[in-house]
């Protein structure tokens, strides 16, 4: 019975209605059987909801089973309302979404309005929400669950009744549904400069739904997509009549709380990201199709819930037709090019590529996906495994849409895209076909395309080597990979002797070698001191330029040689550093400047740093945006437009505000380092927000002193700041939003699971 | 939520669990303390772990290169290099700890099973790192499954030790074949 329950209608033969009949069959004649019944129950509550593509199906066999047995319905009915009733009350909406379309599924088994009523309910819960606030999240929600309840009700219990009852709800969601959410302007993918179009026509999920259905409404609720396995063949008429005339049942009663909570993932308006959107064939379902958000839907939930599978997602990935009413999508692999012959009549859906745009809709989710961003990429690395000549040209067209929406995606999602790619190419053997963009490697430096490309470049030569990476790509990347690259060992800048303090700092780098101790160090940081005091330089800025490149140099064989190395000069990393907001930028520096050929081991050795407090998480904001030339080494902006300078940016806004969740989370804080911690961030998200304003309107005092204001390179730097800015206007808002949550009280926190914090 | 007799099951198999190998192991030790300490109460030493054993890596594979895929799942605590007992050169395995179970759990579901410098590498749960256990077990120095390996793996130096020393008896000291 599991076997046979876990696996409808996997197979591809699509015998639906066998199986529906064979499971049910089983199920009712064992009625009796106490352990066959409950685990029949128990696994059917699971299956619904963490496998969710298979709701029809599973309601398939409790309908036919309740023409057989129809206590067994009874029982079914009445756990499914307590799990029902439990989820509200934990704010666990996904799962209260998987529960309503189970009974959806199940409408026609019950008496008088069904489930119409459980949904008017939710909906007044809604609406007080949105009425008390218009930037609650909870009553959106709500109302996108209900819209995508509504067509399940409708392919399981069609007629007069469904759809008066649908039209009376859907007139009162309308409110809510198609007004743009206060948060929908943080959480839109693209980024367009202002005299662009926004090439996604960004739209919540819940607009969307609103005018797809009533699109379908007109269409007299064809819900084309869905699948029916209730409908029972020809030979089955006998079987048929009896489904259509079932023994009824009342819905159990659902208690809904007065007040709804967030439960403990924090809710966005969601965003509807197509990468096939600007295709001259329609290789996926429109806009305007209730069938994109169904199948999305139902596969979204899948991909999230089964995170702990990677190999059966990619299956479900590769398999998602069967799942959905024939004639939905086209034969699998069919070539992309063929698509433009088919007649009208006929759909032109790609299977792979509505999968693969799913997969992407999450990968690119904002404020962040369910799970961590590996995740999305493990599971199109499995899909791409088990059918490549299937996938592969999929992500092909996916690849090219991103690469020419980069310039205008959100700055975080086109890090995400670089972090993807690379990862995605090193478990294909670097193989792509590069050939395409190579014109583009003449770009001027700030240009988004070598911003996507160096840093694309640099991450797949952090996962291999230069040599190698430098053998998959043709001559005109050569340029970005440049020959200090090779080398695993970087040159230590005072082996030169007319470097100034060379004979210092090979002197520092000896005694470190010979891990000597502290007090053989000394004279010769006093030497340094006194002569930088007569030389007119900060002393300590020049003592811990040399320091700590010499640690950098004496631990370059490896991250272990340079973080023991670390720990053995601590005491004199920390004196030189807690001089001055100075001698920390330059701690920085000196690590970023050694390292600048690998940016990888540099971020890694300064993550070191900060847990050691060696460094703060401001002097390396301080470092990246002030445009210093004698810091960052980029002058004026340049470092907005690194990819890696973004990365070790982000990777310490990460760092301060997991630290502040953590702090929230933890019993054994006291308020008053919470509160500490708390006026900390929100000090750096100002320093941040004062910066990359400057930077973006274009005032920032680099920008006046070299320019006359309106060059093409003080253009690209004014929109690298716009992007940054709006990425981190984004987070301060999100941790803002957190901390009053938080202060709301301990009983109703919101604790996320931090998924987004990588 | 659902049987409260049975363990809970998902509806699909966990890539989170510990291996075969881990398991199997872990039960030839129990059975062995049996006889000494019967009824024991076990606890479960991975219940709680960070750690992962990393294996079928390069010789030729860094640290930094360990550290840029598993920081995808989470910072990295710590990494041990495995090393030639003999040679102290990486001899194919490592462990990474995290800071967080959650991070290393999640490590076995998105980077267990998948690439790293172009070799399919395994993860593991792993109770923590001991001092010693960075040195391979196998007799020359390296991991066991080096010694006799028949195949022939570049990034793991060729066909396995074992091996290799019985295909040299078959020369003379200047290279002519002598069987």
């Amino acid at each position: 019975m599991r076997r046979q329950l876990l696996s409808l209608a996997d197979s591809p033969l699509r015998r639906w209605a066998e199986e529906v009949q064979n499971l049910a069959e089983l199920v009712a004649e064992n009625y009796d059987d106490d352990e066959m019944r409950r685990s029949f129950i128990d696994l059917s509550m699971q299956l619904h909801v963490e496998q969710p593509l298979k709701t029809p199906f599973l309601a398939a066999v409790i309908l036919v089973a309740n023409v057989k047995k129809q206590e067994l319905a009874g029982e079914v009915l009445a756990r499914l309302a307590t799990e029902t009733e439990g989820a509200i009350q934990k704010g666990e909406w996904r799962t209260v979404k998987l529960h309503l379309k189970l009974l959806a599924c199940l409408q026609s088994l019950l008496e008088d309005e069904g489930i119409f009523p459980l949904l008017d309910e939710l909906f007044s819960r809604a609406a007080d929400l949105q009425t008390a606030s218009s930037e609650d999240t909870i009553g959106t929600e709500i109302v996108k669950i209900i819209l995508l309840t509504i067509p399940y009700i409708l392919v399981a219990s069609p007629g007069q009744l469904s759809q008066q009852k649908a039209a009376e709800l859907m007139e009162k969601t309308d409110i809510i549904a198609s007004e743009p959410h206060a948060l929908q302007a943080i959480v839109d993918p693209f980024h367009p400069e202002t005299q662009e179009q926004n090439p996604g026509k960004s739209q919540s999920l819940c607009m969307l739904l609103q005018n797809q259905l009533q699109a379908e409404a007109a269409k007299d609720w064809e819900l084309k997509c869905l699948p029916r396995p209730w409908q029972m063949p020809l030979e089955d008429i006998e079987l048929q009549e009896k489904l259509s005339t079932p023994p009824k049942h009342a819905l159990p009663t659902v208690n809904i709380p007065t007040t709804v909570i967030a439960g403990p993932r924090a809710l966005f308006p969601e965003m509807y990201l197509s990468v096939y959107a600007d295709q001259d064939a329609e290789s996926v379902p429109p806009l305007t199709s209730i069938s994109s958000s169904l199948i999305r839907d139902g596969l979204v939930d899948t991909i999230n819930i089964l995170n702990f599978n990677r190999n059966v997602v990619a299956r479900y990935l590769l398999d998602i037709d069967s799942y959905f009413a024939d004639g939905t999508f086209v034969k699998r692999a069919t070539a992309f090019d063929d698509l433009r012959n088919f007649p009208a009549d006929r759909s032109t859906w790609k299977p792979e590529d509505v999968a693969v745009d799913t997969v992407f809709s999450q990968l690119f989710a904002l404020p962040h996906p369910e799970c961590k961003l590996v995740y999305y990429h493990s599971i199109l690395t499995e899909a791409c495994k088990l059918a490549p000549a299937a996938i592969a040209p999929s992500l092909g067209r996916a690849i090219r849409y991103l690469y020419r929406n980069n310039p205008r995606m959100d700055l975080e999602l086109s890090y995400r895209f670089v972090d993807w790619f690379s990862h995605h190419l090193s478990n294909f053997g670097f193989t792509w076909k590069w050939a395409e963009w190579a014109d583009d490697t003449s770009l001027p430096a700030m240009h988004p395309s070598i911003w996507f490309l160096e840093g694309a470049l640099d991450k797949e030569i952090r996962l291999s080597f230069a040599q190698r990476i430098q053998k998959t790509v043709p001559d005109p990347y050569q340029a970005l990979i440049g020959p200090e690259k090779e080398q695993d060992v970087p040159p230590f800048k005072f082996a030169n002797p007319d470097v100034p303090f060379s004979k210092e700092g090979q002197e520092i780098g000896q005694l470190l070698r010979r891990k000597a101790a502290d007090d053989e160090i000394a004279p010769v940081i006093l030497s340094i001191q006194a002569q930088a005091n007569s030389q007119n330089l900060d002393p300590y800025v020049t003592c811990t330029d040399v320091f700590m490149t010499a640690v950098c140099w004496v631990g370059s064989k490896s991250l272990s040689h340079v973080l023991a190395c670390i720990d053995r000069t601590k005491a004199r990393l920390l004196e030189l550093s807690n001089a001055s907001e100075a001698s920390r930028m330059q701690v920085v520096t000196a690590v970023m400047s050694y390292w600048h050929a690998h940016p990888g081991v540099a971020i890694s050795i300064i993550e070191k740093l900060l847990n050691y407090s060696v460094i703060t998480p401001i002097a390396v904001i301080n470092w990246a945006l002030q445009g210093n030339e004698s810091t960052s080494g980029a002058s004026g902006g340049e470092a907005l437009a690194k990819a890696h300078v973004f990365e070790i940016v982000s990777n310490t806004v990460a760092k301060v505000t997991n630290r502040v969740r953590q702090l929230y989370a933890s019993d054994e804080a006291d308020d008053e380092a919470r509160a500490k911690e708390a006026q900390a961030m929100k000090d750096m998200f100002r320093t941040m927000n004062d910066t990359l304003t400057s930077w973006a309107n274009g005032n920032k005092d680099q920008m006046i002193e070299t320019g006359d204001g309106s060059s093409d390179r003080e253009a690209m730097i004014q929109r690298w700041g716009q992007r940054w800015l709006r990425v981190f206007q984004r987070k301060a808002a999100l941790e803002e939003a957190f901390l009053l949550e938080a202060a709301k009280g301990k009983d109703s926190m919101v604790v996320e699971n931090g998924a987004g914090g990588q | 939520m659902a049987a409260t007799t049975r363990p809970f099951r998902n509806t699909v198999d966990r890539l989170d669990k510990p291996s075969a190998y881990y398991t199997a192991r872990n039960k030839r030790r129990n059975r062995d303390e049996e006889d000494t300490q019967p009824e024991a109460p076990q606890v479960d030493p991975l219940a709680n772990a960070t750690t992962l054993y990393v294996g079928n890596l390069s010789f030729y594979t860094t640290e930094e290169q360990v550290y840029a895929l598993f920081s995808k799942c989470g910072e990295i605590k710590r990494l041990i290099m495995g090393l030639d007992r003999f040679t102290k050169t990486p001899c194919g395995f490592c462990f990474v700890e995290y800071y967080t179970h959650q991070d290393a759990l999640d490590c076995m579901k998105y980077v267990g099973g998948t690439k790293l410098d172009e070799r399919i590498i395994r993860t593991d749960l792993d109770p923590g790192f001991e001092e010693g256990r960075q040195y391979g077990r196998g007799k020359s120095g390296g991991q066991v499954r080096d010694e006799y390996r028949e195949d022939y793996d570049e990034g793991r130096g060729g066909v396995g030790r074992a091996i290799q020393d019985e295909r040299m008896r078959d020369y003379d000291e200047e290279g002519r074949y002598v069987r």
